[in-house]
């Protein structure tokens, strides 16, 4: 079944449960929010038509029409400048980016004006707006198609970064994102869009932006990570258990707001912690959480926190799976950490 | 119609587009050059320049504040009160969306923002609606629909084109202006606003206040083009070239091409060629000795846009004399003092508003960080 024919399938959710892969959680989410609310209009590069390049907004546009999907000029920030302008007039936009290393000529409209916008107006004026974008790497794209740029994000107050890794999340999410009433940007992990299936529910619901999820419970190391490593944290702790070691793994699913909370008690629990993201290390949003860690929990430390990131080199083309912090190194800084 | 709004007048009002030269009705010397239309009796154009002069005066008093350490940044508008308020009669206040640029109080006036919340938002005082958090002459005024300013240059014209755009969406017969410097034309943003609003027809209307100087570069260290209007023709908008000294020039030409965009025709381009009589800011204060004449200062400062409309009251028969002049300036210095005394005694916001309005609402992280801070201050005080 291709995309396009997934997607005329969707329908406003009611019934069974069913398994989904996340692009299909995608289409599915923005349908629903369409459905639910003509405020939300979608546009970007090539989301008209032809659904995306990815084809995450696949047959949308036939059942919403032009006026509510369309694809506009090829300009990231025209695109993201006109999202905060929409919804500075009241309408909620959701625009795509085509790939997260695109948003660099649409940075300053994020982080001037959506990000600001509640801010500087003393509340007069808000930006309840969503930029999805594809990000990461594992899909043999160069380094234009395949970074992980959240952190840039991160460091700007007023925003919201959410990353989600299950079809249950990222439908969850990213409903919460068009109905929340701050500006979202939605990173989806390209190389999980297909690689991830899992259930949704037959019913509308959301999943709050800013909790983590545990994936799995343990007591010896909390393994935590977000985005397209989390299938690699499994493998990780898969491995790890057949030793006999019990893993917690837990997918922040947010990086603003994230749920210092749950991983905090989580360390205080096992006392080890790994830190897994193929961002590069270098000013890495897990370097947040390892500090978060070491000053809320450090007296639970039975280790130091181990982290495992990309490199900090542009991503390379020709060493795709190379770079990427893969079940191995992610079961070794394991390893470290419980045998310190 | 098959009128080609890129060659052809406006049928309305006979304005031309892509003009070689910027339209004017009344001279340097208060003589008009063409016939004015009726609705400038004397009693309209005496209005008009009391909100002209309002404005000046409104400068001239903001600049001794910050002579007197009461704010710290002013930039001034004076020399530009034409291009502003005749602008601003293009405008349905409150019906209408503005995206506005740092320099555009004397517009913000003319539109009904109150001078209080001005000078509120200028002394980030607790009566400022933006609640201290910006630089002067960054403003937001809600109930006029005048957008927050953002320091960074064209940063307002994607957005002033997404306005415009959920505006056609949602049907209604309202408009978004947007406006900018000279200087804001170099920039990405200013492109990719402008042709985004040309593909999509949104009804928005951009004004350029080509007031020639962007801080120390002139209009052509700026751009090597012959003037701004005519790269409105690239993005197939009609681009109006007029003498922004000349508010009947301006109210004419900015009329036509914000009717023509309210029509559903698409966006417009107005160019209005004026000149910052004052410094960039209090930051440039010495620009005679670093980056313009005073013989060129001298030279625009003839071509007044307030003292234009005098003479052409007097010109008239309808002169305004000097003793009612003296009164109205010190009217308007009154109501700024007024305002200033006003605007103090409300104090200035207190610290624990710090961390509201980054999210709609204050999440856990920003709980943290205020408790610390309270922690803090409520320490130093005991």
């Amino acid at each position: 079944m291709t995309a396009t024919q997934e997607s005329q399938d969707v329908t406003a959710a009611s019934g069974e449960p069913r398994t989904i892969n996340l692009i299909t959680a995608v289409t599915e989410a923005l349908h629903e929010e369409m459905e639910r609310d003509s405020r939300v209009v979608l546009f970007g590069q090539d989301v008209g038509a032809r659904g995306g390049v990815f084809m995450a907004t696949a047959g949308l546009q036939a059942s919403f029409g032009k006026q509510r999907v369309f694809d506009t000029p090829l300009s990231e920030a025209a695109i993201v400048g006109a999202a905060v302008g929409m919804a500075v007039r009241g309408l909620r936009p959701v625009a795509e980016i085509q790939f997260a290393d695109y948003m660099g000529p649409g940075f300053d409209q994020i982080i001037s004006q959506a990000a600001k916008m509640r801010y500087r107006s003393g509340g007069q004026y808000t930006a309840p707006l969503v930029i999805r974008t594809p990000s990461g790497g594992g899909v043999k794209g160069g380094h234009h198609h395949s970074q992980s740029p959240e952190s840039y994000y991160t460091h700007t107050p007023g925003l919201k970064v959410v990353m989600p890794s299950t079809p249950y999340d990222a439908k969850g999410l990213l409903k919460a994102a068009i109905r929340g009433e701050d500006p979202v940007i939605f990173f989806e992990p390209k190389r999980l869009y297909r690689a991830s299936k899992g259930e949704v529910p037959g019913h509308d619901y959301t999943v709050k932006i800013g909790e983590a999820a545990i994936r799995r419970e343990g007591t010896d190391l909390s393994l935590i990570g977000y985005g397209g490593v989390m299938p690699d944290l499994e493998r990780a702790a898969d491995a790890l258990e057949a030793e006999g070691v019990s893993v917690e793994v837990i997918d922040l699913r947010s990086l603003v707001p994230w749920d210092k909370a749950l991983v905090v008690d989580s360390v205080q629990k096992t006392g080890r912690a790994v830190l897994v993201s193929e961002a590069p290390r270098i000013s890495n949003f897990m370097g947040e959480v390892a500090y978060s860690i070491q000053e809320a929990a450090f007296d639970s430390l039975l280790a130091p926190v181990g982290q495992v990131a990309g490199f900090d080199i542009p991503y390379p083309y020709v060493q795709d799976k190379i770079y990427l912090p893969g079940p191995n190194r992610i079961t070794a800084a394991c390893v470290q950490a419980l045998n310190y | 119609m098959t009128t080609s709004p890129l060659v052809e007048p406006f049928p309305e009002t006979g304005i031309q587009p892509f003009t070689k030269e910027p339209i004017r009705y009344v001279g340097e010397d208060g003589l008009p050059v063409q016939n004015l239309p009726a609705a400038y009796t004397p009693e309209r154009l005496r209005e008009l320049h009391a909100v002209m002069l309002r404005a000046r005066e409104f400068d001239r008093k903001l600049i001794t504040l910050l002579r007197q350490g009461r704010t710290t940044f002013y930039a001034q508008s004076s020399g530009m009160e034409a291009t502003q308020v005749g602008l601003a009669h293009s405008i349905r206040p409150g019906h209408d969306w503005v995206w506005p640029y740092y320099r555009d109080h004397t517009l913000a006036l003319a539109l009904g923002v109150p001078m209080f919340e001005l000078i509120s938002q200028v002394l980030g005082s607790n009566s400022d609606p933006s609640r201290g958090r910006q630089m002067p002459h960054h403003f937001a005024a809600r109930k006029q629909h005048f957008v927050s300013i953002s320091s960074s240059i064209a940063n307002q014209v994607p957005p002033a084109t997404g306005t415009a755009m959920a505006q056609k969406y949602l049907g209604t017969d309202e408009i978004t202006v947007c406006t900018f410097g000279d200087g804001a034309t170099s920039e990405g943003d200013w492109h990719a606003g402008m042709n985004m609003a040309g593909a999509m027809a949104a009804p928005c209307l951009f004004v350029c206040e080509n007031n020639q100087w962007a801080i120390s570069t002139n209009l052509s260290g700026q751009t090597a083009s012959e003037n701004i209007h005519i790269k409105a023709k690239a993005y197939g908008m009609p681009g109006f070239y007029v003498d922004g000294n000349d508010i009947v020039a301006v109210m004419e030409v900015g009329r036509t091409a914000a009717e023509w965009v309210r029509a559903g025709n698409g966006p417009a381009l107005v160019e209005c060629l004026t000149y910052r009589v004052g410094s960039h800011s209090n930051a440039d204060a010495d620009a005679e000795k670093h980056y313009r004449t005073r013989e060129e200062v001298q030279e625009w400062l003839g071509r007044d846009p307030v003292v234009r409309v005098e003479k052409l009251l007097e010109h008239l028969g309808h002169p305004i004399e000097s003793e009612e002049r003296a009164n109205m300036i010190s009217a308007v210095h009154r109501e700024v003092d007024e305002q200033v005394i006003r605007a103090e005694a409300t104090g200035q916001p207190d610290w624990r508003i710090m961390f509201e309005d980054v999210y709609a609402d204050l999440p856990a992280h920003l709980r943290e960080e205020a408790a610390m801070l309270r922690a803090e201050q409520e320490g130093e005080r005991k």
